[in-house]
């Protein structure tokens, strides 16, 4: 299979106390996002950190992931709502640690049953390339509720 | 204390002829951004990835660990310019993230600037995230101020 790269650009000026920084993506999809320390372990303040964008990616390739497992198991979803939330926290001994990323999962799923749909999601947390890295730190835990089909 | 991040993608259809978008984040720095299975696994098409995204976390936690790693030993950087470029083996997985940095650090030699690089490879919160299975690379160098 081909090997895929894909680049983020940072510049980063001054300490880490007062000092600020700018995200840049290369494929264009985003530029200049501005962050900080401050911004970082307080009030976001409009402005995104490492632990948001790792949160966006994990979002990402896990509904990629239960997608594909659904489509599997026959039943290609409708629509899937994932929600990840990351947590930063300071480990005794070790510094600053992402300790946590929570998945949640809503699907509309045309012929599926709520213990299949469930089946799946953890599936799909097994097959996510994602929640297999991360687990070097953190604990990942998958919450999946199905939804009334429209 | 803790901090937490959200972040919340939506997704049609099946992974190969369907299409997502991260919706929004919580500190409402961006969204809506389109994501599809072609484009992460082909040519990006100006679209964001997973690995984009992951490129950039890594990026910007490795940045401020250098620039606390530097300022500590007393050599607060005037910039650092980073880039974090994470390899994708469909099939197999995410496989590599390589750190390329470039520091404007007034006193510092080549050698100790490349050694606050690595202690920062190491140990900051997204490398010890994705440590393990991933290759963590490093080319550091300085540029005179």
């Amino acid at each position: 299979m081909p090997r895929v790269r894909r680049t983020a650009d940072v510049t980063w000026e001054g300490n880490v106390a007062r000092g600020h920084g700018a995200i840049s993506a290369r494929s264009g999809a985003f530029e200049a996002f501005p962050f900080s320390l401050a911004s970082r372990i307080s009030q976001a303040e409009g402005t995104t950190s490492p632990e948001e964008l790792l949160a966006a990616a994990h979002a990402g390739c896990y509904a990629m992931s239960l997608s594909n497992e659904l489509t599997q198991a026959g039943s290609p979803p409708e629509r899937l709502s994932v929600t990840a939330t990351c947590t930063l926290d300071e480990v005794e001994g070790e510094g600053h640690r992402i300790v946590a990323m929570e998945l949640e999962a809503r699907g509309s799923v045309p012929g599926m049953d709520a213990e299949a749909f469930r089946r799946s999601a953890q599936a799909a947390d097994e097959s996510c390339t994602l929640s297999h890295l991360v687990r070097a730190s953190a604990d990942v835990n998958v919450r999946a509720e199905l939804e009334e089909a429209s | 204390m803790a901090t937490e991040r959200r972040a919340e993608v939506t997704w049609q259809g099946d992974l190969m002829g369907g299409s997502g978008t991260v919706e929004s984040v919580g500190s409402g720095a961006f969204g809506p951004l389109d994501v599809s299975w072609p484009s992460r696994a082909e040519d990006s098409n100006g679209k964001t990835s997973p690995e984009e995204l992951i490129a950039a976390a890594h990026a910007s936690c490795f940045s401020m660990a250098l620039a606390n790693g530097l300022a500590q030993s007393g050599n607060a950087p005037e910039s650092l310019s980073v880039s974090a470029t994470v390899t994708f083996v469909p099939g197999t997985g995410i496989t590599r993230s390589a750190l390329d940095v470039l520091g404007v650090v007034p006193g510092l030699d080549e050698d100790a600037f490349r050694q606050a690089a690595d202690d920062a490879r190491e140990n900051c919160p997204v490398s010890q995230a994705l440590k393990g299975n991933v290759e963590l690379t490093l080319n550091a160098r300085l540029q005179s101020s």
